[in-house]
């Protein structure tokens, strides 16, 4: 951890054009469903904002705290198996079970936490992923939650109590959207909150934030808590859309990695950076797998690769950075 | 700002791309869209890359007429439908669920597609298929082999191959036939799986089966696809010592057990493989010295060309498109589904779901237009077709040959085994 | 739950472990060198040990040369590969944030990956007829003889580093350069080629182990992955920056997965060796022989 991830992102007056911007910005996306009927756009729209939630909660602790996890899908899949097991098993109500899963998700990650918080920098994140390959590996093999054979949820008539909406898909929509709105806010309450400035503290400079009085060990668990509940928040979410789940696809390094990846390309440490990414690599992926996905030549990935190389190389500090660039010019 | 400049050209191109490269539709009137689905990228790319170029030879001989002994063959196009040619829209599923099911909601709703075809792994056919039911959609799978997918009791989903049970079922009806042939006796089993729901399914198959049969299960050993050794899994193995050793198992993972159990001196007396790796013609054209003697189901087997003129005429067309891979397993199964989709839709002679799903439900193909050894395609109530009759294989000289059941053996069993040491 | 095998199934798994390890400590070799240098951890590195492989295997379908007889070649085009990585990406994002050089390494993996699928499909591949392989017994007890060169490879490629870095001159400036980046530019030492050194020599490090890997595994795009992994818990575990922490760590690796393989079960066998690192740099956050 040589340099600090991203300048301080301190609350600027805005300009009143910018204002009008951001209004309209949120209501297109609240228009967005109403805009494209087409179950698959909307099905973007959706994934974009699932993602969108999931990178702002990373960013909760890796860019504010500046503690680099990747092992995030852990929390996805606690939050994505908590629910469905209590469905399952005790007919508890997929809306109570979400509530559970951030609730054993948060548990956990304190519990994950308090240990590796001892690590800096790369031991850290590498330990993050030998936890998130124990953990998947221990889903593979537990015949209790399906093992690797994955859970199937019932298919029910659409109703907000049984949170299948099937036919008016958009109700998906606005509840992911509802729940990555909460994290939003939240990351947005923290950049001028007290806890805000600790975390930030953390980050710069662990040993200075310790010797000023800041607990940071205790400010870390804080942080990492509120994000593994929301990354749980989100699995639940996965688990009800898609009714099955199987630890291939709620565990995979590929997700943690992913996670990651559009806050990297977003900006990281940014409040709109986690959006800025999701609505931007998600689609593109989208594209670029249905334009070349289906000739086998793996062209797809290889632009997604270049790309992300390029960015990573060019502009380390997103694109959030590059906007503000060019506003500063 | 020189950087910001080139950042933002960047993403003005990428722009562009997006918008220029916009799906370009064909024109034609008379066109039957079929949405195929299997994973292209990832470790199982070579799997779907092989599907869909039998695909393409069937709609090859469907929409251009070939000389075949095919009743689609006859006629360019489909002639219930008069004469409309099919065109297929391939996806790359990457082999997730979540996109399995984007996908199948896409090719439905976008690209008009009447029915559905895929998905190899079981878990993107069982999100996949999920949406085809809930849609309406006929739903035809050729190759995931999990037993819970027809038991979901849904009514657009139709599957013509065997599933785990069927495949494990002929494994042990073997065992016993062969004891009685060779007055042999086994008294324990070793199943080795990897841990996705294939290798999970078959293993639980198989083990339900030995209890049902009367064989001890020696060791159940599930290991981590895509590992990078297997000396614990066979030093395990050789513990157990068990009379059959059932592996079930991807082809990277058939290529290291093979290269492992010879390293390590493991000397089972009978091998009998769930397919899978053991069927892929990359490890028949490659390990097929090292693996002699080993044993895999299959519900395909080249070496029946001489009772189905079909195999070689086929094999023949698909060898162009595939740079020289034979037709196998996998390819043989696409074939013979979206044969069985096609004839359906001809019936039908209509685009109309509902119809396809009638005349899926009355299919009847007899096993002379079959590249595989079963006696025909029929589906019962569940969608499962019940005309399946898996075989078993041997390798001996480098090749397949069919041993098992005895009526269609065009070669005798070897057993036992030779140990590594006596092989040259 | 636990087992205990025979005596003979015990030692080869030993053996086997010790075997397996010494090429996982190769591997990682390359990657600590290059987070001592510079601390930059290379997530593109699997793709290099993949990008190795298929050299050998290309050399031995086109030419007919041997896995055994291309490494120079396997390790010099690597060597190509590492200097232009750093040349054409990690000079750029030396000083940026730790999670753009992530980034940046791992859009390099994907890119190798799917650059390797375009080129060569995503077919299993082998080398068929190698000079080296079957079984050898060794005391006895049947052991692979392709891993048994391997690794004895290994140790020799590990006995050249050592060597080079203690010994000789460019050993020294390298090895300044890793302790004092500032401290040695001021010395006279051209910390840029130093750099671009030891990319090359990291690279090639795993371009021997890709050739000495490709005689008795399959190849294909996603190969580097299964390897990665274990290659940055070997790192991580012996202490980043610590050549001879990766060559304990790699050992300790490979018996540490066959003997929980063994006495537990196969399927646990990677969280054996996940627990075991996670306790050992709970304990010494700074791994085996990690320096800070």
């Amino acid at each position: 951890m040589a340099s600090p991830a991203v300048p301080f992102d301190e609350p600027r007056p805005r300009r009143i054009g910018e204002r009008i911007l951001f209004v309209l910005l949120l209501l297109a996306i609240v228009a967005y469903p109403l805009v494209f009927p087409l179950p698959y756009y909307r099905d973007l729209g959706i994934k974009i904002l699932l993602y969108a939630l999931l990178a702002q909660a990373w960013n909760i602790l890796a860019g504010y705290c500046g503690q680099i996890s990747l092992g995030h899908a852990v929390f996805f899949g606690v939050g994505a198996y908590t629910s469905s097991v209590l469905q399952l098993s005790a007919g508890w109500s997929p809306w109570v079970g979400l509530a559970a899963g951030m609730l054993v998700a948060a548990v956990f990650s304190v519990l994950i936490g308090y240990p590796c918080f001892r690590l800096r920098g790369h031991y850290f994140a590498i330990a993050t992923i030998a936890v998130g390959e124990i953990v998947h590996t221990l889903a593979i093999n537990w015949e209790f939650i399906g093992g690797a054979r994955g859970l199937t949820l019932p298919i029910q008539p659409d109703s907000l109590a049984a949170f299948q909406f099937y036919k008016s898909k958009y109700i998906y929509y606005y509840i992911i959207l509802a729940l990555a709105a909460l994290c939003f806010l939240i990351t947005w309450h923290l950049e001028r909150s007290r806890l805000g400035y600790y975390l930030r503290g953390i980050r710069e400079d662990p040993v200075a934030a310790q010797s000023v009085g800041i607990p940071i060990t205790r400010y870390k668990l804080i942080a990492m808590a509120l994000s593994a509940a929301f990354v749980a928040a989100g699995g639940s979410f996965y688990a009800q859309y898609l009714l099955y789940i199987d630890p291939d696809s709620v565990f995979p390094l590929a997700l943690s990695i992913m996670i990651c990846l559009l806050v990297v390309v977003g900006g990281v440490g940014t409040l709109w950076g986690p959006l800025v990414g999701a609505a931007l690599m998600i689609p593109l992926s989208e594209f670029t797998r249905i334009q070349f996905g289906g000739t086998g030549s793996a062209v797809d990935l290889l632009i997604y690769g270049g790309l992300l190389t390029i960015v990573a190389v060019f502009q380390p500090a997103g694109l959030v950075g590059l906007f503000r660039r060019l506003r500063r010019e | 700002m020189r950087q910001a400049t080139r950042m933002a050209a960047v993403l003005a191109i990428l722009g562009l791309l997006m918008i220029a490269g916009g799906p370009a539709f064909a024109g034609q009137p008379k066109e039957v869209v079929i949405g195929v689905l299997y994973p292209m990228t990832g470790p199982s790319a070579q799997i779907g890359i092989d599907a869909v170029n039998m695909i393409k030879v069937a709609l090859d001989i469907i929409n251009n007429g070939a000389n075949l002994n095919l009743p689609l063959a006859k006629s360019k196009g489909l002639p219930g439908l008069g004469g409309a040619t099919i065109r297929v829209v391939a996806v790359d599923t990457q082999g997730k669920a979540d996109v399995g099911q984007a996908e199948a909601e896409r090719l439905i709703t976008q690209e008009k597609a009447i029915a559905l075809f895929g998905a190899y792994q079981s878990a993107v056919t069982t999100t996949a298929s999920q949406v085809a039911e809930r849609m309406g959609i006929p739903f035809m799978n050729a190759d995931s082999s999990s037993p819970a997918l027809t038991e979901r009791g849904y009514k657009w989903f139709f599957r013509t191959s065997p599933h785990d049970v069927h495949f494990s079922q002929v494994m042990f009806e073997f065992m016993k036939d062969l004891e009685k042939k060779r007055n042999v006796q086994f008294k324990t089993v070793a199943i080795l799986n990897e841990d996705t729901t294939f290798g999970t399914d078959s293993a639980k198959a198989q083990e339900d089966l030995a209890k049902q049969f009367g064989y001890t299960v020696a060791a159940r050993i599930p290991f981590r696809s895509g590992t990078t050794s297997l000396d614990a899994e066979v030093g395990r193995l050789k513990s157990a010592n068990a009379d059959v050793f059932l592996p079930s198992l991807y082809t990277s993972d058939a290529i290291l057990l093979t290269r492992t159990m010879r390293n390590l001196d493991y000397n089972p007396k009978l091998l009998i493989a769930q397919n899978a790796g053991y069927t892929d013609p990359k490890f028949v054209t490659e390990m097929g010295k090292e693996a002699e003697g080993a044993i895999t189901r299959a519900p395909f087997s080249l070496d029946l060309a001489a009772k189905k003129p079909l195999i070689p005429a086929i094999d023949a067309m698909f060898k162009k498109l595939s740079g020289g891979r034979d037709m196998a397993d996998v390819s043989a199964r696409a074939f013979t589904a979206f044969m069985t989709l096609a004839d359906a839709i001809n019936r039908a002679e209509s685009t109309d779901p509902a119809a396809i799903q009638k005349a899926l439900q009355t299919t009847n193909i007899p096993p002379d237009q079959l590249v595989m050894p079963w006696t025909g395609v029929q589906f019962d109530a569940k969608g499962q077709n019940i005309g399946v009759r898996a075989i078993l294989q041997q390798m001996q000289g480098g090749a397949y040959s069919t041993i098992y059941p005895f009526d269609l053996a065009t070669k005798d069993v070897i057993y036992p085994v030779p140990a590594w040491s006596q092989r040259k | 739950m636990l087992q205990i095998p025979s005596a003979e199934v015990l030692i080869q798994g030993i053996m086997n472990g010790v075997l397996m390890g010494c090429l996982y400590a190769l591997i990682a070799a390359g990657l600590s060198l290059i987070f001592g240098l510079m601390e930059i951890v290379n997530f593109a590195h699997g793709e290099f040990l993949m990008l190795g492989m298929y050299t050998a295997f290309w050399m031995y379908t086109l030419f007919g040369l041997d896995p055994l007889l291309s490494v120079p070649i396997c390790a010099a085009a690597l060597f190509l590969l590492g200097w232009l990585t750093h040349k054409g990406i990690i000079r750029r994002i030396l000083g940026g944030p730790m999670l753009a050089q992530i980034f940046a390494t791992f859009g390099l993996g994907i890119f190798l990956r799917a650059a390797a699928q375009f080129l060569w499909t995503p077919d299993f591949r082998q080398i068929a007829h190698p000079l080296v392989q079957g079984p050898v017994k060794l005391f006895g007890i049947s052991i692979g003889l392709a891993q048994l060169v391997a690794s004895g490879a290994s140790l020799a490629a590990f006995a050249v580093l050592y060597w080079f870095i203690t010994r000789t001159e460019a050993g020294a400036a390298l090895e300044a350069t890793a302790q004092d980046r500032q401290a040695a530019a001021l010395m006279g030492i051209n910390t840029e080629r130093m750099f671009t050194l030891g990319w090359g020599i990291s690279s090639a490090c795993v371009g021997i182990a890709g050739a000495f890997l490709a005689s008795f595994f399959y190849v294909f795009p996603y190969v580097g992955s299964l390897f990665a992994l274990i290659a940055y818990v070997t790192v991580a575990l012996g202490g980043f920056g610590s050549i001879l922490g990766s060559l304990v760590a790699g050992i300790m690796i490979g018996v540490i997965e066959v003997m929980a393989g063994l006495l537990i079960a196969p399927a646990f066998k990677y969280v054996a060796v996940f627990l075991i690192y996670l306790i050992v740099v709970l304990i010494r956050p700074q791994g085996l022989f990690g320096k800070f």
